[in-house]
């Protein structure tokens, strides 16, 4: 067992790991927060995104060990105390989810995206969904809701996003 | 008279009430669950696909860190009796065999449960789990449906004489008389590969057994909560009354989570015997073991010179796996049923046989055998268009049934309510540009660029009920309305995660004449739900939606009738809207809602005097249509509504590598009156996508020894965002005459119409070389061998 320190939302946390758990679950089972879904556990289907330093990362496929030290955001991290990210509200908007079990994934590669390039090209919206499997909503409504992200994205600076 | 405002009644997409939990990571699933003194169990499954269990070695396990209890399935038959069928195969004339939560002595498919172990952690119970040692006598096994047809097969069953789990023939007129009178009779045999439905989140229990109040506490990831209850009740002989299931926020469902499987009773009866609350999910490698179809069809159709399909007689040999107490089995019946479809083809004979075969069992799966259907008959209908050189347009509107036709009785006794089927061909051949397409297609050709275009029609019976089974075509809820104006909605009807409590929501809140904010939605939860069933064949809007109407209108009743005496007016002067009740001639002549229903329930013997103070009610809606007894052919018809849909599917094939692109799509869609277009339309863009990759991508493979191949997201693969195009869809409204709303059943259309579409739309593009698609999925390496077989 060993301790690795992590702060998760902006939250500190030092909890003691073994060396064989996997990131998802310290984040689910020892911080409690259950945002961060289990789908396959092998990397493919993203439903346990975070963002690790910045960077999207699918948590069942990094040890706890080796996040010691690293800034993590979950999909509760996503909202601020204002209100909805705009990309969440997008998604709403656009019925870009049904059962809801792939939203990290969707929700915090959209952000990642975004923040990259506030006027991404379709291949880039399809490519940053691709990487996330979601079997209820046959993705149409999901690539709208990227869209609609990324156009409220570019007209921030000019209007005030409503509530 | 009702009224709501625009963005909320019937008709609105208003958006998904559960929609800010779910976005924030807030909505609990069943994995979400982890109450105090929480165990985890795991599964020890049979590494056989046939044989005799000859030992079960417990002590690496016993001993192994934190395990609490290990239990094999010689004791867990002391404990808990066999699962109750969903639906009986023998109460329809089939075989069935006991199924047990831990098989004690024949296994018949690598993979089924034979002992379980509860440990303090997940990872203790799987190392646990894996020291736990099973002997076994192998029989020899038998994969394949045909195979196990052959007199000598091993039989999967030893007492049984043959592998045939359930056989019947459906139909009407005489079809072989028809063949024989036809100018052209085309044939093939079709063959639909085993898939399954892999929602993203699997199947998951917690189970806590209260030992001092003998109360045990179920929550689910499961379809149908009162069944569970009573099947648990059967199995582990608890009072249903002891015994809560709450089948929490499920992430996908499509079937596989209906109730019947046997880690239901296995997880409750772990909980109670190690007296510690037990969690169970199941890994992607156990849900991807769950078969949603396999089936060879074996078609023969007539038709004259003009494309009127004269008859058609069908052999279908469906692939059981082993059995299941799960639904899963039956669907073959509506394979067999749903021929001919939306076509009049009054000569039609289709004979069924399922078959036992020594794989994992069939799980209910979205489309319930009706997409196979379609798959086989529209290819059969495109075979004709070759056949004759025909448009495949053309020969289906030849067919159709007509618009006036309706209610139209098939072959095989279904009674279609209501539809426009040419309608829908007019709609989706504009979507698509139907002359530019055919014109693109004509140039790519030119070039050496195959690019095929594939019709399919999609008839989808809906809110099924199966007499004396727990497939019910009623539902029930509770509208019950708080001192302060506040609404519950209690009902019977679950979601899978299509989000039918905002449907329900809009309705609920048209009826009271409430805004649907004030209004709250409970499903799922046996303590406080009326008796229902849960969610299946596209039922929830249907029955959920009709039942919450019924009862909503007893509320506003009493409401109008007492607001009406505040108002010092006549009851039938006045009318409930936008949350207050007013004149109807004299608008500003009003009183707030949560007012009336104060004064309801604290003014029973002034204001209410004479009127029950009660601002509850729960009603059942049952809708019309459904006729159980059976014709003179024998025929009943289990269904009250029937959507209807047409796909068009463009496809480019790429001959080198075998590798189809569905490039673009359009789907008119008939589901009656919308209750929610948003909804409607997410639940068809997801089948549609299920069903293109049934259609090229998905396939359960195993290997000789009957071990699952396909066994992750690795090699079972799910289309992804960049495998589909964006989907056109039309709207055709024709309202049922047998349901409340007018409304169909949304959610199963989709499956095996883009199967179709995509199947006859890759034939098309290789029709240059004259290859012939006779089974799915189409992969690239069964595609370079259509296109092989074709130019040898
Ligand atoms: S659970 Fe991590 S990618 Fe599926
Ligand atoms: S909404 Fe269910 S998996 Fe995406």
């Amino acid at each position: 067992m060993q301790p690795i320190r992590l702060t998760v939302n902006g939250d500190k946390h030092e909890v003691t790991v073994d060396p064989r758990d996997l990131l998802v679950y310290v984040i689910r089972e020892r911080i409690g927060l259950t945002g961060t879904n289990v789908g396959c556990l092998t990397g493919d289907c993203g439903a346990c995104t975070v963002t690790l330093d910045g960077r999207t990362a699918k948590s069942c496929s990094v040890l706890a060990v080796t996040a010691d030290g690293s800034e993590i955001r979950t999909i509760e991290g996503l909202a601020s105390p204002a209100g909805l990210d705009p990309v969440q509200e997008a998604f709403w908007k656009e019925n870009g989810f049904q059962c809801g079990y792939c939203l990290p994934g969707m929700l915090l590669a959209t952000r990642e995206l975004l923040d990259e390039d506030p006027d991404p090209a379709e291949e880039d919206i399809t490519r940053t969904i691709d990487g996330n499997l979601c079997r209820c909503t046959g993705y149409t409504t999901i690539l709208r809701a990227v869209r609609t992200a990324a156009r409220r994205a570019q007209h921030r600076d000019e209007r005030p996003e409503r509530p | 008279m009702t009224a709501s405002t625009p963005a909320a009644g019937i008709g609105a997409s208003t958006r998904r009430r559960d929609g800010a939990a779910l976005l924030t990571g807030r909505a609990r699933y069943v994995d979400d669950y982890r109450p105090h003194g929480l165990h985890y169990a795991a599964v020890v499954r049979s590494t056989v696909a046939h044989g005799r269990i000859r030992s079960v070695d417990v002590s690496g396990a016993e001993t192994a860190p934190g395990v609490v209890l290990v239990l094999t399935g010689e004791q867990a038959a002391r404990h808990a009796g066999p699962i109750p069928y969903f639906i009986s195969p023998a109460t329809r004339g089939g075989r069935e065999v006991d199924i047990r939560c831990l098989e004690p002595e024949l296994v018949t498919y690598v993979g089924q449960p034979v002992a379980a172990v509860v440990a303090r952690s997940r990872v203790e119970a799987q190392s646990a789990a894996a020291a736990v040692r099973v002997e076994y006598d192998s029989l020899p096994h038998v994969l394949d449906a045909d195979t196990a047809l052959l007199p000598d097969s091993p039989r999967v069953y030893p007492d049984w004489q043959d592998n045939v789990v359930f056989a019947k023939t459906y139909g009407a007129g005489d079809a072989e008389e028809a063949l024989h009178g036809a100018d052209v009779v085309v044939s093939g045999e079709f063959r639909i590969a085993r898939s399954t439905t892999a929602p993203v989140e699997p199947r998951g229990y917690v189970a806590s057994w209260d030992a001092t109040d003998e109360a045990l506490t179920v929550h689910g990831s499961c379809q149908n909560p009162h069944q569970l209850r009573y099947m648990l009740s059967a199995s582990l002989g608890l009072a249903e009354s002891a015994i809560r299931v709450v089948t929490a926020k499920i992430g996908g469902s499509f079937g596989l989570k209906m109730q019947g499987l046997p880690e239901e009773t296995l997880v409750c009866l772990l909980s109670m015997l190690s007296r510690r609350p037990v969690k169970w999910i199941e890994d992607r490698r156990e849900s991807l073991m769950s078969g949603a179809r396999e089936q060879i069809h074996r078609i023969r159709v007539g038709a004259k010179a003009d494309g009127t399909i004269t008859g058609l007689v069908n052999r279908i040999v469906a692939d059981a796996g082993a059995m299941t107490a799960q639904a899963g089995w039956a669907m073959c019946n509506m394979s067999a049923s749903t021929f001919p479809s939306g076509y009049r083809v009054p000569d039609c004979r289709v004979e069924l046989r399922l078959v036992a075969t020594n794989k994992p069992p069939l799980s209910a799966a979205r489309g319930f055998g009706k997409d196979a259907a379609h798959f086989v008959m529209e290819r059969a209908v495109d075979l004709v268009a070759r056949r004759l050189a025909l448009d495949p347009g053309e020969v289906r509107r030849r067919n159709f049934i007509r618009a006036g036709e309706f209610p139209y009785r098939t072959a095989t006794g279904l009674n279609i309510d209501s539809g426009d089927f040419a309608g829908l061909l007019d709609k989706a051949q504009a979507a698509i540009d139907y002359p530019a397409v055919r014109e693109l297609q004509r140039r790519r050709r030119e070039q050496g660029r195959p690019l095929g275009v594939g019709i399919a029609f999609e008839l989808t019976p809906e809110s099924s009920d199966s007499p004396g089974t727990f497939v019910s075509g009623f539902d029930t809820t509770t509208v019950r309305m708080s001192l302060t104006g506040r609404v519950t909605v209690l009902t019977g009807v679950t979601s899978p995660g299509g989000g039918n409590d905002t449907g329900i929501a809009q309705i609920v809140g048209a009826e009271l004449g409430v805004p649907v904010e004030w209004i709250d939605v409970v499903q799922g939860d046996t303590d406080r739900c009326p008796t229902g069933f849960g969610n299946f064949s596209g039922r929830s809007m249907v029955v959920g939606g009709g039942s919450a109407a019924l009862a909503a209108r007893d509320v506003r009743a009493t409401l109008r009738t007492v607001g009406a005496r505040l108002l010092e007016r006549d009851p039938e002067a006045c009318e409930v809207v936008d949350g207050t009740v007013r004149s109807v001639s004299e608008p500003d002549c009003a009183v707030p809602v949560p007012e009336v229903a104060h004064a309801v329930l604290t003014r029973a013997f002034a204001a209410a005097a004479e009127v029950e103070p009660v601002l509850e009610s729960t009603r059942a809606y049952k809708p019309g249509n459904i006729d159980h007894r059976p014709d003179e052919l024998g025929r009943i018809q289990p269904y009250p509504t029937y959507s209807s849909c047409l796909h068009i599917a463009v496809v480019e094939v790429d001959a080198e590598t075998g590798k189809v692109d569905v490039v673009d799509y359009a789907m008119a869609h008939d589901c009656g009156t919308m209750i929610n277009p948003d909804l409607v339309e997410g639940q068809a863009w997801g089948a549609i996508t299920m069903g293109i990759g049934s259609a090229l991508t998905e396939q359960l493979v195993f290997d000789a020894g009957g071990r699952l191949v396909s066994d992750r997201f690795k090699s079972y693969l799910l289309p992804r965002a960049g495998d589909v195009p964006e989907f056109r869809l039309e709207h055709q409204v024709t309202p049922s005459p047998f349901t409340m709303h007018g409304n169909k059943g949304a959610g199963e259309a989709g499956v095996g119409g883009a199967q179709a579409a995509v199947a006859n739309a890759v034939e098309d593009a290789l029709a240059p070389v004259g290859a012939c698609v006779r089974s799915l999925p189409l992969t690239p390496p069964v595609v370079l061998d259509l296109i092989e077989e074709a130019t040898r």
